[in-house]
């Protein structure tokens, strides 16, 4: 595959994309990690567009640079070349506290280790990112929470602590604290990894029909092939490199992307 | 403001939800906070309570508010524990009536009391030497035609007795230590006076063996000891009415216009007395108001032990007929068999916790009425020999008119460490002028044939203006005779004799003028002694003095510094408890934000601000450090509050002096509160800023978890 290649595959494969506006925009991005004298490059050159709506899965192996092009979109980091753009914005020059705020209000996190604060409540987990924003009051935030509560089925247990719920709980309540604020974009890091099938089926239903409904643009990593098919396109990554961005179909057909890791891998 | 608040509620929330997470480490925390705010309220109020005691004892004893002293002196003035004999080297005021109108002219000025201070050496009779007097006296009565026979054999017994006892110390100490150890002259005088027939020479030619036994014998009794007197020489008057604790004790005052010597009490007691009642009566004192036992205090046994090796004392006393009287009491009361004295009353003196109190009432019934209980009596005259400021010796003869202590501080070392003595005998132990030194000089000057001549013309006056000096008399002066020197000096024995006769009286005028070294400010209102000292100076500037006020604090030398050497030890140990806190409450935080790296990582992905997290963290030690410092603090208020029902006990007699009285009684205020809290939350407060730091920099990254 050239380059030349590489540079086509980035932009959506539908037409009917083209004419979107973009939530998300990698252009030709670099990141390498400095451990000690050595430097490891985690991303070489990736350019990604990501329209609203979308439901993004990115695949790829361990050290593909998922997680890594999945913090540089999140604004939890910031490349060593190239650009980022959020909604247009252009995160490169923005400053820490303005990453934290646009963090805040554009995005929400759902972590592979769930990441619930484990000495609140889930009905607090849930609220926490509204009370960082200040912006809705008590009754507001309430019958926010309640409703998400709803609707990722999981009422009953507001008043739990963490600990309390089984794996596929606690992801529905980190779920709902991604969309608590009403993001633009939600990221979700493995969201199925520490989940058996069955709950991950049910968690990639919900965050699915979330989608759906919400019309939030969801982007998941996963190196699990078996849930490509809820995407409504994969991006393949390996190696630090993006391979190919397919539709779930094809990405299914196609199978895993080991031999262009094989390939790859310095 | 609403958000702000409902942040500040999650905040709280995660806080107080992760201190009790780590409980056990909260509670190690929270106990090392409680303890330091315990000991700040405790310490604070205990030091500001003798803080305010001491003042009131040095202020009421003989500070004052302010001391003033001239400010060209060579050293600082110290009232109370300078360790320097003759007390600080002030530069003299000259006129006690110009410094006394510049002080009144300031208006919080209430009082001036005139002063002087210094210490002598004061011999306080021998033993020895009183018996001899008697007997040297009745000798010479019965030269001149008394019938003394029975009293003289009496005293020669007594003589005999002291003979004796000398000889057994001297026998003791060759034992002890080696026969070269004693001196051959003394051996030799003491087996002289122990011979059979030494007392046929007595008969045979008794002043020339009485002055024998004044040179000989006597100096080796060693019970002659120098009583080292502090003293401050003051208008006796202006004093009892500005330190109005003071309160004679026995005797009476010294009269207005006469010279005499009060002594305090406690050094009557300490260094007069018959030093073996003086142990009884601290024994007595100590079991009954400090409640030790011999048994068990080491100071108690101490003073037994000296009672009962000591009794040379007492037995130098005691004539023929008393030795024979003690023993018959003593035998009965101990139930002995002993015929030696001294070995019956070493026997007596070895009280118990069980016979104590009974001794102590025998010896003041039975024995004491025979025994001189002071060395110096209440009437007696004293001979005081002072160096002078400019290094001569000087001596007055004062009369002793009574004991005075201070009210609630009679137990007191610190506060009944100086004696009292009229101004003018001090001016002149101190080599100032009086009048009547100005005209016995003047006198002596023309007795001496003396003539004031200037330097100038020191060499025309001395040798002349030619240089004949054959022809010149070497001292130029009017001519007088040694007849009219006769005449002056005759006048100035008969005038010594006339001061005697007339109880050294003075003219009371004397004592508002004159030159003084110090002086004694009694104030208004105490709140402002800083701006009164200010006035003070400032009116001595204008009345043409060069004049120091200092503080009752500064004037009471290292003694006031004493409370401020408390606070210092209290707040170095404040301070070590609360750096050891901050330490640990800061490893608890720093070790807590390593455990929560990824909680914190999440919430720096949420959406948190750096400041949240700071804020979470300085809520956390914020929460810990109010609860247990507040907890702490209210246990202090409580124990002070117990103390203050209860009193503190003074141990000994410095803490008398600090306490004011027999007990302390602290009280508490909002400051000593205040200052626990504030310090305990300035330091929770710190401990945050470090681990807060740690949690700023906790990157959002932390949150993925993932395989990269």
């Amino acid at each position: 595959m050239t380059l030349n290649n590489v540079e086509k595959l980035t932009h959506h494969p539908s037409t009917e994309w083209q004419t979107m506006k973009y939530i998300v925009s990698v252009k030709n991005v670099v990141k390498n990690y400095t451990l000690g004298h050595v430097v490891v490059p985690a991303l070489r050159g990736v350019s990604l567009d990501v329209a609203a709506g979308e439901f993004l899965s990115i695949a790829g192996p361990s050290g593909s640079g998922k997680t890594t092009l999945l913090n540089l979109i999140g604004c939890v980091d910031t490349p060593t070349s190239g650009d980022v753009a959020l909604d247009g914005k252009h995160t490169g020059s923005m400053s820490e506290r303005e990453l934290t705020r646009l963090r805040l209000n554009t995005i929400g996190f759902i972590f592979q280790s769930f990441n619930l604060v484990s000495v609140l409540s889930v009905f607090q987990n849930i609220e926490l990112p509204l009370l960082l924003q200040r912006s809705a009051g008590s009754k507001e935030r309430r019958t926010r929470v309640e409703a998400l509560l709803d609707r990722v089925g999981i009422r009953e247990y507001e008043g739990h602590r963490p600990s309390e719920l089984s794996g596929g709980q606690r992801q529905r309540v980190a779920i709902a604290r991604a969309l608590v604020t009403r993001p633009q974009l939600v990221l979700a890091d493995e969201p199925t990894a520490n989940l058996d099938s069955v709950t991950g089926t049910n968690i990639l239903d919900l965050m699915k029909e979330l989608n759906h409904t919400e019309k939030t643009t969801f982007i998941f990593s996963t190196h699990d092939a078996r849930v490509w098919s809820y995407a409504s396109s994969v991006v393949r990554l390996a190696d630090g490199q993006l391979v190919d961005r397919v539709s779930a179909e094809e990405a299914v057909r196609v199978g895993g992307v080991g031999d262009l890791q094989g390939a790859r891998t310095t | 403001m609403r958000g702000y608040f409902d942040t500040l509620k999650v905040i709280v929330l995660i806080a107080f939800r992760n201190l009790f997470a780590s409980w056990l480490k909260t509670l190690i925390v929270g106990g090392i906070i409680l303890f330091g705010s315990m000991l700040v309220v405790v310490g604070t109020a205990l030091v500001d309570s003798v803080d305010a005691s001491m003042s009131r004892s040095i202020i009421g004893s003989v500070a004052g508010h302010i001391q003033v002293y001239n400010s060209k002196s060579v050293d600082e003035l110290a009232v109370m524990g300078d360790f320097r004999m003759e007390g600080a080297d002030l530069d003299q005021i000259d006129d006690f009536k110009v410094m006394r109108a510049a002080l009144l002219s300031v208006p919080n000025v209430k009082a001036v009391v005139p002063m002087g201070l210094s210490g002598a050496m004061v011999p306080a009779g021998n033993t020895v030497d009183v018996v001899l007097e008697k007997l040297r006296d009745l000798v010479r009565r019965k030269q001149a035609g008394e019938n003394m026979t029975v009293a003289i054999e009496s005293q020669k017994d007594h003589v005999r007795q002291i003979i004796s006892v000398l000889a057994t110390d001297i026998a003791n100490v060759g034992k002890i230590l080696t026969d070269k150890a004693v001196a051959p002259e003394e051996l030799a005088a003491i087996r002289r006076a122990s011979a059979p027939d030494f007392w046929n020479e007595f008969d045979k030619d008794p002043l020339a063996t009485l002055e024998f036994l004044e040179n000989r014998i006597a100096p080796l009794a060693s019970d002659a000891d120098m009583l080292f007197l502090r003293y401050v020489g003051t208008d006796l008057t202006a004093f009892a009415q500005s330190f109005d604790r003071m309160k004679i004790v026995d005797g009476t005052t010294i009269p207005p216009g006469k010279r005499g010597f009060l002594f305090s009490k406690w050094i009557y007691e300490e260094q007069v007395k018959l030093k073996t009642a003086h142990r009884l009566d601290m024994i007595r004192d100590a079991i009954l108001k400090r409640g030790k036992t011999i048994a068990k205090d080491p100071d108690l046994q101490r003073w037994i032990k000296q009672n009962s090796t000591e009794v040379k004392e007492i037995m130098l006393q005691l004539d023929g007929q008393q030795t024979a009287d003690f023993r018959t009491k003593l035998q009965r009361e101990l139930a002995s068999q002993e015929s030696d004295v001294s070995k019956l009353l070493s026997e007596f003196f070895r009280v118990d916790d069980g016979n104590v109190m009974r001794r102590y009432k025998f010896f003041y019934d039975e024995l004491a009425p025979s025994l001189t209980l002071y060395r110096v009596r209440v009437g007696d005259t004293l001979t005081i020999k002072a160096f002078t400021k400019s290094g001569y010796v000087q001596s007055v003869n004062l009369r002793v008119y009574g004991t005075f202590a201070f009210e609630g501080l009679e137990d007191s070392h610190l506060a009944g460490e100086l004696n009292l003595m009229d101004l003018v005998s001090f001016r002149e132990l101190y080599g100032f002028s009086t009048p009547e030194r100005d005209r016995e000089i003047e006198a002596l000057k023309v007795a001496a044939g003396l003539k004031e001549i200037d330097r100038g013309n020191a060499e025309n006056e001395m040798f002349g203006a030619k240089p004949a000096l054959a022809d010149q008399p070497a001292v130029a002066a009017k001519a007088v005779t040694n007849a009219d020197a006769d005449a002056v000096l005759r006048g100035l024995a008969g005038k010594n004799k006339r001061e005697k006769r007339e109880d050294q009286a003075y003219d009371p005028a004397q004592l508002g003028q004159g030159v003084v070294l110090n002086a004694a400010v009694i104030v208004k209102d105490p709140s402002k002694i800083r701006q009164t000292m200010a006035d003070i100076e400032a009116a001595g500037t204008k009345a043409g003095l060069t004049l120091k006020a200092i503080d009752w604090q500064k004037a009471s030398g290292l003694v006031g510094q004493f409370v401020t050497m408390i606070r210092a030890v209290l707040y170095i140990s404040v301070l070590i408890i609360f750096a050891v806190a901050l330490v640990i409450i800061n490893n608890a935080l720093v070790m807590a934000t390593l455990e929560r790296i990824g909680e914190i990582g999440t919430l720096r992905a949420v959406g948190a601000q750096r400041r949240f997290l700071l804020g979470m963290l300085l809520v956390e030690s914020l929460a810990v450090g109010a609860l247990f410092g507040g907890i702490g603090s209210a246990l202090g208020a409580g124990i002070v509050a117990i103390l203050r029902m209860v009193g503190i006990p003074a141990f000994n007699d410095i803490f008398y002096f600090f306490f004011s009285g027999p007990r302390l009684h602290p009280g508490l205020s909002l400051s000593n509160v205040g200052i626990a809290l504030a310090i305990v939350l300035v330091v929770s407060g710190a401990s945050s800023i470090y681990p807060g730091f740690l949690a700023m920099r906790v990157s959002p990254r932390q949150a993925m978890q993932s395989d990269e």
